[in-house]
């Protein structure tokens, strides 16, 4: 983003997926038909767990700490099925509406960790990590969070199901603990 | 780097909804309360259960519309060639509009940071710096994120531009959501409210710091407060107990040093839906207090129907024009008090304002929640 000359912020914990082995995420209540959703909430949750071992997170933090998703491709599994629908007089599963937008995933990370920070999702314009922590370091000096959860994921259109790798980082302007 | 503690001030803006074309076409609706829901025409909608929406009959395609804005923001403002070019451009859109039928499956396919990498260069913008995909809050969080940028003396001037179209997929979405009005009327925060109804919108601002405005260029008003929070209560429904939102009310009231009692006008978020316009009902009285009870508020999505992305900056947009003059909009479609919703409705025709400050509230699906507090100059 503009004018971003502010030093790198501290990394508190990161995740990846997948992880050696892996391949297909765990299957997440209420999102369905793509694999982008459940690996946002999977490499959230490992990411969050090594911070803070199990939700909540902490009150003296929840509150303010942000979650910024950040996709070039966004659920193209699922986008995809919908125009195939669409186009073709099909029937759209109720379910569809809300994981139709990145928000819903990010909401549930939320909800699990009781996270109470912006929700802000982007489609990044140059490598997706580094637009995440942007906005991020923006947060942050804005006073509007303390901490930020970042979730860069991407989706292939491998699979009916889409093939989805993601990096979640929790980042701060402190020092790592 | 500029000295920090810029204030935004808002030079320049532009709009296109089914009220028509222009900022005043949309403050002529708003204060008419003249509905613009119409039986969609734009694509089949024979199997679906609710059949209407809020459509501008000759919309052309969403990039076209946000160019057609973008270059009449800029040109109220008095931008010169030379200040465009070192401008950066935040967009708000759902997605690119081909992307989920694109053919070559083997590729990455076209990206929304696409559309405004062309965006920014169709209109001599200084490239694109932020494009945001979270749904209701997309527009509005650009103007947060524009504001603080302004603030923190990263850039002097930036142009936020947010759109949708009515398109056959999110339709075909919301309607299997059972989400749309099934009476084809928006009713935000009365009696027998059924639910939303989608609505072209594509507008955009120029936000410019204000001791930084060339000498004979008006400032229309400024962004004066912000606040963003999460809900942390539910994958697509808001916090009954209005906490969140609450604290995005209180944190644009505090950032601008304003109290409750200065309000002069709150263009809610209601969408028309009954557990979402109740919760903000509430999280309007947590954050105001006894204030409330003489703070007017309307909904335009009541007019204008729900545009996504775009909202945001349309309702900002109307706020804007409704201070500055004076008269505040209609909150259409209203039967009668709702006893979960007391509030001081704009109903029957439009209200004067008291004062120059006017709340715009936005929240989305996961929880996510702004608040903008605008000051006409």
């Amino acid at each position: 983003m503009t004018g971003t000359a502010a030093a790198a912020l501290t990394v508190l914990a990161e995740a990846n997926w997948p992880g050696p082995g892996e391949d297909t995420p765990a299957q997440l209540p209420g999102f369905v038909q793509s694999t982008f959703s459940p690996v946002v909430a999977e490499v959230a949750n490992r990411c969050l767990a090594a911070r803070h071992e199990a939700p909540p997170a902490p009150a003296a933090v929840a509150d303010r700490t942000a979650i910024v998703l950040v996709s070039a491709s966004g659920d193209l599994a699922g986008a995809t099925q919908v125009a195939a629908a669409v186009d073709t007089d099909g029937r759209i599963g109720p379910l569809l509406f809300y994981q139709s937008v990145p928000n819903s995933v990010a909401g549930h990370v939320a909800t699990r960790w009781g996270l109470g920070g912006p929700v802000v999702c982007r489609c990044p314009l140059g490598d997706p990590l580094a637009d995440g922590m942007a906005q991020a370091r923006l947060l942050i000096d804005d006073g509007a969070a303390d901490e930020v959860l970042v979730v860069a994921v991407e989706q292939t259109r491998d699979g009916a199901e889409g093939t989805t790798h993601a990096r979640a980082v929790l980042a701060s302007e402190g020092e790592r603990r | 780097m500029r000295d920090p503690a810029g204030r935004a001030g808002l030079t320049g803006m532009a709009a296109v909804s089914a009220l028509g074309r222009g900022p005043q076409a949309q403050l002529a609706g708003g204060l008419a309360g003249a509905a613009a829901f119409r039986p969609v025409r734009r694509f089949p909608v024979e199997h679906r259960r609710v059949r209407i929406a809020a459509t501008l009959p000759d919309a052309g395609t969403l990039a076209d519309e946000l160019t057609g804005v973008v270059r009449e923001a800029a040109a109220q403002a008095g931008l010169t060639t030379a200040e465009r070019a070192e401008t950066p451009l935040l967009l708000a859109v759902h997605g690119h509009p081909e992307a989920a039928r694109w053919s070559d499956v083997d590729g990455p396919g076209p990206t929304a940071g696409q559309l405004a990498a062309d965006l920014a260069d169709r209109t001599g913008l200084g490239g694109a710096a932020g494009v945001y995909t979270c749904a209701c809050v997309s527009a509005s969080s650009a103007v947060a994120d524009a504001a603080a940028m302004i603030r923190l003396g990263r850039t002097d001037r930036v142009v936020v531009a947010a759109g949708y179209l009515v398109e056959p997929d999110q339709f075909a979405l919301f309607d299997a959501g059972r989400a749309l009005a099934a009476d084809g009327v928006v009713r935000p925060f009365s009696v027998d409210r059924r639910g939303l109804l989608l609505g072209d919108g594509v507008s955009a601002v120029v936000l410019e710091r204000v001791d930084a405005v060339p000498a004979g260029r008006e400032v229309l008003a400024e962004v004066v407060g912000w606040g963003r929070t999460g809900d942390a209560y539910h994958v697509c429904q808001p916090d009954p107990d209005g906490a969140g939102l609450a604290r995005a009310i209180t944190s644009a009231l505090g950032r601008a040093g304003i109290e409750p009692d200065q309000l002069g006008y709150v263009n809610a978020n209601a969408t028309g839906t009954a557990f979402s316009d109740a919760a903000e009902a509430v999280a309007l009285r947590r954050a105001l207090g006894p204030a409330l009870d003489r703070v007017p508020v309307s909904s335009t999505k009541s007019v204008h129907g729900h545009a996504l992305e775009g909202s945001g900056l349309l309702e900002l947009v109307l706020t804007v024009l409704a201070l500055r003059s004076g008269k505040l909009p209609v909150n259409a479609g209203y039967l009668g008090q709702d006893p979960a919703c007391p509030l001081d409705v704009i109903v029957a025709a439009p209200r004067s304002s008291a004062s120059g400050y006017g709340l715009t509230l936005n929240s989305a699906f996961g929880g996510a929640n702004t608040a903008l507090l605008v000051g006409a100059a």
